[in-house]
């Protein structure tokens, strides 16, 4: 089976000032799968990401040189509006970051940002991304409470449901389960799964075994450089580079 | 020691620590004493006037005339309440567009070189801005508005001064919160496609809005309290302009009385006693702006930061706002013409004129309309809610769904009135309506059509008039700083800084004020430094939570908060009459210490709670008594916040005038001495003195300005370099 390109990445490279933290990497995103990305702290995966809606523009002296498009078109082209290409590939980070603002107003807030504003359509909006990020059964009674009263897990799975409420096609998650419990993880991954008939997942993680369970395509990054980039199960099962087997057993460093 | 066989028994009865810990309260329950009985003597002095004049009288009393006995603070609290109120109108979205800049827009170089450039004015004293808006704002003011001013001291001028004066207050205070919001905060909305303005508008401002009331308060606070720039500019002539909106007439505030009436008042008399019930009705306002304050940051802590179900409404609200609901909607409507009509009639009778009775009656109108509306958000339970939300919490969601529409017809409504009323000063009443008329339709039509441009052009149009708005206000402050140090530096000269003044304050120099400054701010520093210390560590480290300390908590603040202008108040009456020490050296001290005493207190305390609780467990947890943790661990952690806290309060004792105006300050002096009994110059007196009575000293009253600002900020960069310092070595 041959699955469609949303994102291509070739020969990117990236400076944070003086320093290159991504070094000729190259990988694609298939559509409706879910790729993880792997590999030890500092290995530049978390920056990659960022850079896939350019969040790293919000970094000073930050600097990219390579290709990196989405359905064919260039994110790092002059003419890409920053606003769209985020609207179109959301981020769910490391830490759960709920506006202090209302559940609903959360889930609003993207969608009345890009110009939805008929209470009725909101409203639907609400109940759709709440459902599909399997939180409606759990806060459809406190809509109106502060997003800060949720446990951990929810407020992670109402961020994911912010992002979802302006449709995206992309999603990008930026280590989303690190900061939680053994349970609440159970349930974004699952989540993240789900996600994938509908969009496309990209996620960041620390832990193999997540990868393992939830990703179809894993890339393996050390120091930098994209070490490898296959499907899931020949990455876990027989990977071409000693590195990553020596990463994915445990024997590293 | 290490080999007594295990022993955990006491060996000593009395451990150093004990010993200590009383010490600390015997010298912090002086401070309380203190703080009490000015309190206590404002009110006591205050409660004659209560019996002679009459509380009522007093309060609702048109004319202020002490020379008649006619004591009605009316048109001093008007003067007070209008001239803040105009002050607020123009610091507000001055500061608020600033610390937007400052903190979401400019870059790391700029923001670098504007936050302390805030932080220098708000040390400017305010007899410099007095003196700046005596001898550039007014004569500036006379010429634009030849027609309307007559000799330029107005509520305007004095409204244009306290605002450029809370501006850095507002600007610091609101940037700070709005630098607090999360970094996270900011990537979330951005990651979602929403431009930086869009997120500081939605996100930032509303996640730091109890700072920015936090910062307007204060501002308010400020300009509330004021003194000497308000009495310099606003004519001080105690009426209620006519019409109340009239910013052109003079006006007096109850500050300013207190300053002019004191020196000549005789004491126990009813005048006096009037005074100092004036002062209390001040420190109440300051009181009710403070605890407003505190409400607000408590209601959105609530709201946002605390995971409690939001507030549920009374009963009676209820049953309200169900009778509102189940009134159909053809009763509400006549309800509302008949509110229309009944307002026209009224007002057609009184004003007879039908045009302003009209407007009137619109405005009451959309008044009773919107709050209807706002009863209708109550929830009332049997809400029948369209779609397929029949769970959610309703109040909430008619909130959401009506809120903004709301907000956007009080917001209409209230630039409607204050057009009207801007523009009936310059013109008829015909013509004003219409101004307003046309300026509300050309709001109703240009909101949609910019709610219709892209939003990267709404981020353009929001950026480049949020930096014409720091334009203005760095341009004020460069024009402030320009003026004075180019007039002031030619008068600069040895025989200026060594002479004694001649000629009435004409000529000579100012030596002996530099002198009397200087004694009057180590004097200072001597009597507030060992309390204020001591209270802020024992209130930090020692005080429990009991309901005492809360109450010693509540009168550090309202002393905090209380105008500079009632110590002096409370130095002449308690000193220099009562004790019969008369205008002196020793008594203008004591009146500045106990001004800056809370200043030092609350400083004292918050850099020593800021010190992390893990480093006072390492040291506990390594055997070290309490005593011997708060002097080897804590204060050094802490010192770099507290000599900051004090230098500063020594800045403003420094510039200071109203509490040496009537203890302390004499207008000239033939010699330096040191004794404590003698009055001495003081440079913020001289400066008023020459500005407000001696015509033609321009060249000596620039140079005391000049040497004055530098006194003070030189005061300011010490401040900086030791925070610099400290702040560079210590990170938590």
């Amino acid at each position: 089976m041959i699955d469609t390109n949303v994102m291509d990445i070739d020969k990117f490279n990236l400076w944070y000032g003086e320093k290159q933290a991504l070094i000729e990497v190259s990988m694609n995103v298939r559509k409706n799968k879910v790729t993880a990305l792997i590999g030890p702290s500092g290995c530049g995966k978390s920056t990659l990401i960022r850079c896939m809606n350019r969040m790293n523009d919000l970094v000073d002296g930050c600097r990219v040189e390579g290709r990196m498009s989405f359905n064919g078109q260039d994110i790092y082209d002059k003419s890409t509006d920053v606003m769209l290409l985020r609207k179109k590939i959301g981020m769910i980070f490391q830490k759960p970051n709920p506006f202090p603002m209302s559940v609903r107003d959360n889930i609003t807030y993207g969608p009345k940002i890009h110009g939805v504003t008929k209470p009725d359509e909101l409203d639907e909006i609400v109940e759709r991304s709440l459902r599909q990020a399997a939180l409606w059964d759990e806060v459809h009674d406190r809509l109106e409470h502060s997003a800060l009263s949720l446990s951990g897990g929810q407020q992670q799975r109402l961020c994911i449901a912010r992002t979802l409420s302006i449709n995206p096609e992309v999603i990008l998650m930026d280590e989303p389960t690190s900061a939680l419990d053994p349970i609440a993880t159970s349930k974004i991954e699952d989540l993240a799964g789900e996600l994938q008939k509908d969009y496309t997942v990209v996620i960041v993680t620390h832990n193999m075994q997540q990868a393992a369970r939830i990703s179809d395509y894993t890339g393996f990054m050390y120091i930098g450089r994209m070490i490898e980039f296959d499907r899931t199960d020949k990455v876990f099962s027989k990977p071409s580079d000693e590195l990553t087997e020596r990463y994915i057993t445990g024997r590293f460093g | 020691m290490m080999s007594d066989g295990g022993s955990i028994k006491k060996v000593k009865k009395f451990h150093h620590d004990t010993v200590m810990k009383y010490i600390l309260m015997a010298v912090a329950s002086v401070t309380v004493l203190i703080i009490f009985f000015i309190i206590l003597f404002i009110l006591g002095n205050g409660i004659g006037a209560v019996k002679e004049v009459g509380i009522w009288n007093f309060l609702t009393g048109f004319t202020w005339k002490p020379s008649i006995g006619s004591y009605g603070a009316m048109p001093l609290i008007t003067g007070t309440i209008l001239v803040t109120v105009g002050a607020i109108l123009i610091a507000l979205p001055l500061g608020l567009g600033s610390a937007i800049f400052i903190s979401e827009i400019a870059p790391k170089r700029i923001r670098n070189i504007l936050k302390p450039v805030c932080e220098i004015f708000a040390g400017i004293p305010s007899v410099v801005y007095g003196f700046f808006g005596l001898i550039v704002l007014v004569p500036l003011l006379r010429n634009l508005f030849p027609d309307h001013l007559l000799f330029g001291t107005s509520w305007l001028a004095g409204s244009i001064i306290l605002g450029i004066m809370a501006l850095p207050t507002i600007v610091s205070v609101s940037e700070d919160a709005m630098r607090a919001v999360p970094k996270s905060y900011r990537e979330a909305s951005m990651a979602m496609g929403a431009t930086r303005w869009e997120t500081t508008r939605k996100v930032v401002v509303p996640a730091a809005i109890s700072g920015i009331a936090a910062a307007t308060i204060l501002g308010i606070g400020r300009a509330i309290g004021e003194t000497m720039a308000v009495m310099m500019v606003t004519g001080n002539s105690a009426i209620i302009p006519a019409p109340l909106w009239n910013f052109f007439e003079m006006l007096r505030t109850i500050t300013a009385t207190l300053a002019l009436e004191m020196p000549d008042v005789v004491s126990g008399s009813t005048h006096y006693s009037a005074l100092f019930l004036l002062a209390l009705v001040l420190m109440l306002m300051v009181l009710a702006i403070n605890f407003i304050a505190k409400m607000i940051i408590k209601r959105s802590k609530r709201k946002f930061g605390d995971p409690t179900v939001p507030a549920t409404s009374s009963k009676k609200m209820r049953a309200i706002a169900s009778a509102v609901k189940n009134t159909p909607r053809t009763i509400w409507g006549l309800m509302l013409i008949s509110v229309f009509m009944m307002t026209f009639i009224l007002s057609a009778v009184i004003q007879s004129d039908m045009l302003v009775s009209f407007i009137c009656g619109i405005i009451v109108a959309e008044l009773f309309l919107i709050f209807t509306i706002g009863i209708l958000l109550v929830p009332t339970g049997d809400e029948r809610i369209p779609g397929k939300l029949q769970d959610t919490s309703k109040r909430s969601y008619m909130i959401s769904r009506y809120s903004s529409k709301l907000i956007r017809s009080a917001v209409l409504t209230g630039a409607f009135v204050f057009v009207w009323m801007m523009a009936s000063l310059f013109a008829d009443t015909f013509v004003s309506v219409l101004t307003a008329f046309v300026f509300l339709a050309a709001m109703i039509a240009v909101i949609p059509l910019a709610k219709r441009l892209g939003s990267g052009i709404r981020e353009k149009i929001a950026h480049i008039s949020l930096t014409g708005v720091v334009a203005v206000v760095v341009l004020v402050l460069i024009v402030l700083i320009v003026d004075i140090v180019s007039k002031g530096l030619p008068a600069l000269s040895f025989d200026f800084i060594f002479g004694y003044p001649t000629d009435g304050g004409l000529g000579g120099g100012i030596f002996p004020a530099i002198v009397g400054t200087i004694q009057l701010v180590v004097g200072t520093m001597m009597i507030a430094f060992p309390l204020g210390i001591v209270s802020g560590i024992y209130l930090a480290e020692y005080a429990k939570n009991t309901r005492s300390t809360k109450i010693i908590r509540e009168a550090i603040d309202i002393l905090n908060g209380t105008p500079s202008v009632v110590f002096g108040l409370f130095g002449m009456a308690a000193l220099v009459i009562f004790l019969g020490v008369g205008y002196a050296l020793i008594a203008g001290c004591i009146t500045l210490a106990v001004m800056v005493l809370p200043v030092i207190i609350r400083t004292t305390e918050e850099a020593v709670l800021a010190v992390p609780k893990e480093l006072r467990e390492a040291s506990l947890a390594l055997g070290a008594s309490k005593w011997e943790t708060t002097m080897k661990v804590v204060v050094p952690a802490a010192f770099g916040g507290v000599v900051t806290g004090l230098i500063l309060s020594l800045g403003r004792a420094a510039g200071e005038t109203a509490p040496i105006l009537f203890t302390a300050v004499v207008v000239f002096r033939s010699s330096i001495s040191f004794s404590l009994a003698d009055p001495v110059m003081a440079l913020p007196y001289h400066l008023y003195f020459l500005a407000s009575e001696v015509p033609g000293s321009t060249t000596m009253q620039y140079g005391t300005a000049l040497v004055l600002l530098l006194l003070v900020l030189f005061m300011f960069a010490m401040a900086s370099v030791v925070r610099y310092k400290y702040n560079k070595n210590i990170k938590w």
